[in-house]
């Protein structure tokens, strides 16, 4: 029985070593790379570097025009959460507690953008931004990104908060006579926070990592995100890997220290989007 | 309290949210459904009714049906193999020790990388170029180097197996999650009626994952079928056309080569597989929620 428990235990410790080598080897390959020289990271690819150089971060930053890049998707995910935190907490608010039926059909007309991808809208949606000058501006990504991408699943998930929340509160303010809106801003909203968060980081997470709308939409250098950096740059630097891939590093670096630092959010995010359901 | 005053309050809190979701997403794809019907395109001046002629070349070109196939089979074969894997995972890795929370974390991290970086990483990764990792490590162990990205036979599995990579961990979670909620006396009762470890994920795990597995499996294939950043960054459709997916054809047909009413056309058959899909899956999961319960 004891030697069978320890073949057990190290059958668990082969399958959990696996896991981790799988899991880890390309992101540590990605960032040993980095700091390699060409002929360094042909020679001995998994190879700890010789030395520690910057020189290929600073050449990459330098290509990606990096500050401005980065400052461009700060106002792109900063405006499109902002917005979906607004517009889908008040939609949500008046779906949960209305019975009316025109809300209720509302409700099922926004449901119907968690099944139907926008994708399927793309080429009229392109020409219509097009139609009304947003081509290659930041407030047509934002666009997309409030209502084609995001906006169904933030009110859906903000909804079924809503429902466990209980309606004395508003009464009582009510009755002491503010308004349905006031009464919405001042006693509902603040207690949304653990939902608004959840929604916050899913939407961040679809927002930053999203290359085919900015793709589509900015042309212009000035205006592209940091993805279209990197795609930008795959051409002049195709052959030279270990500049290349500082480009990679940098442009998902400030999504991942998000993850380090939020990791349990994040993960309590992803499964509450789905158990919702 | 006055329910057509505080209506009116509520109609003017929906009204924003509304209004955009009917403009930016409705108006659009009802706009895609008619352009499918039509000839619009860079090279005619002048829009006509043309029918169903649109989705006859769709179905007449190998192109396009390829792509439909591609992203079918992609789409089936990435949840089935994402689901499988995290399910396995989720088991196995759902206990109180700091190796297996390590590692979970660590199976979720690509999750919150992007699509296109990934691609990229796994691109070079997967290169036949001198220098490529995964062939020097098939041939230090002493197998022979395979063309991944380079060979249409297998170039769109390889594209699968980094997503699978990426995402098998985002189901996992999910999968933890819902596995915390099973009441553990149950297990105790089947060790009471003798039952094995296989039996126990049979009868107990796999039946209450049920909540679970349909979300998993409705995003997964709906995510599957609107692949492109992999496709884009990794093989651009080729070699040939054997990465080609749905939604490679409509950017293509769309936008490099102006034939709008075509790429509709295409969005619209795209459109129904979705629909299909989901109907079919809800139909099953329906059926299945009917069996646990009886």
């Amino acid at each position: 029985m004891t030697l069978k428990k320890a073949a057990g235990r190290a059958g668990y410790g082969i399958f959990l070593i696996s896991v981790l080598l799988i899991m880890i080897i390309p992101i540590y390959y990605l960032l040993v790379t980095t700091f390699k020289t060409p002929a360094e990271a042909a020679a001995s690819p998994l190879g700890l570097p010789v030395q520690i150089t910057f020189e290929n971060y600073r050449k990459a930053i330098e290509a990606m025009g990096y500050g401005r890049a980065l400052k461009n998707n700060l106002v792109i995910a900063v405006s499109s959460v902002s917005l979906l935190i607004i517009f889908a907490s008040m939609s949500a608010y008046v779906i949960a507690r209305s019975t009316n039926r025109l809300f209720r059909l509302m409700n099922s007309v926004f449901m119907v953008g968690l099944i139907i991808p926008f994708q399927i809208s793309i080429i009229p949606l392109y020409k219509m931004l097009a139609g009304v000058n947003l081509m290659n501006t930041h407030t047509a990504v934002i666009l997309v990104d409030v209502f084609c991408i995001n906006l169904p699943l933030s009110i859906f998930l903000m909804r079924g908060f809503i429902h466990t929340v209980p309606v004395e509160l508003e009464e009582a303010a009510l009755i002491d006579g503010s308004g349905t809106f006031q009464c919405f801003w001042r006693i509902i909203f603040p207690l949304l926070k653990p939902i608004l968060s959840t929604v916050a980081i899913l939407d961040m997470l679809a927002i930053w990592n999203d290359f085919m709308t900015p793709l589509l939409l900015l042309q212009s250098s000035e205006k592209q995100v940091l993805l279209q950096q990197v795609y930008k740059n795959v051409g002049p630097f195709s052959t030279d890997w270990t500049s290349f891939f500082p480009m990679l590093v940098m442009a998902t670096l400030p999504l991942v220290l998000f993850y380090l630092v939020m990791q349990k959010q994040i993960i309590e995010g992803v499964v509450a989007g789905a158990v919702k359901g | 309290m006055n329910t057509k005053k505080r209506d009116r309050v509520y109609f003017w809190m929906i009204f924003p949210a509304f209004a955009g979701f009917t403009v930016l997403y409705l108006l659009p794809t009802a706009m895609s459904f008619l352009y499918s019907l039509t000839n619009w395109s860079v090279y005619n001046a002048q829009l006509r009714f043309v029918g169903l002629r649109n989705f006859q070349k769709i179905f007449t070109d190998v192109k396009t049906v390829a792509a439909l196939v591609h992203s079918i089979k992609y789409a089936i074969l990435i949840t089935i193999c994402q689901n499988v894997l995290a399910v396995l995972l989720a088991v196995l890795l759902n206990r109180k020790s700091r190796a297996a929370n390590f590692v979970k974390s660590v199976t979720f991290l690509p999750a919150v990388l992007s699509i296109m970086v990934v691609g990229y990483l796994f691109q070079y990764i997967m290169t036949s170029a001198d220098g490529g990792l995964l062939n020097r490590i098939i041939e230090w162990f002493g197998g022979k180097p395979v063309n991944w990205l380079g060979d249409a036979d297998i170039a769109l599995y390889s594209v699968l197996i980094t997503q699978v990579w990426q995402w098998t961990g985002w189901s996992m979670v999910i999968y933890i999650a819902n596995l915390k909620s099973i009441d553990a006396s149950l297990y105790e009762a089947a060790d009471m009626d003798g039952a094995g470890s296989v039996q126990k994920f049979f009868r107990i795990t796999l039946p209450l994952l049920y909540p679970a597995i349909s979300f998993n499996i409705l995003m997964s294939l709906i995510g599957g079928m609107k692949m492109f950043d992999a496709v884009f960054v990794m093989t651009k459709g080729g070699p040939g056309y054997a990465t080609e997916t749905i939604m490679t054809t409509v950017i293509r047909e769309g936008f490099s080569s102006g034939r709008n009413a075509y790429a509709c056309a295409f969005s619209v058959v795209f459109f129904i597989v979705v629909f299909l899909f989901s109907q079919t899956l809800t139909y099953v999961f329906n059926r299945w929620e009917e069996a646990i319960r009886a």
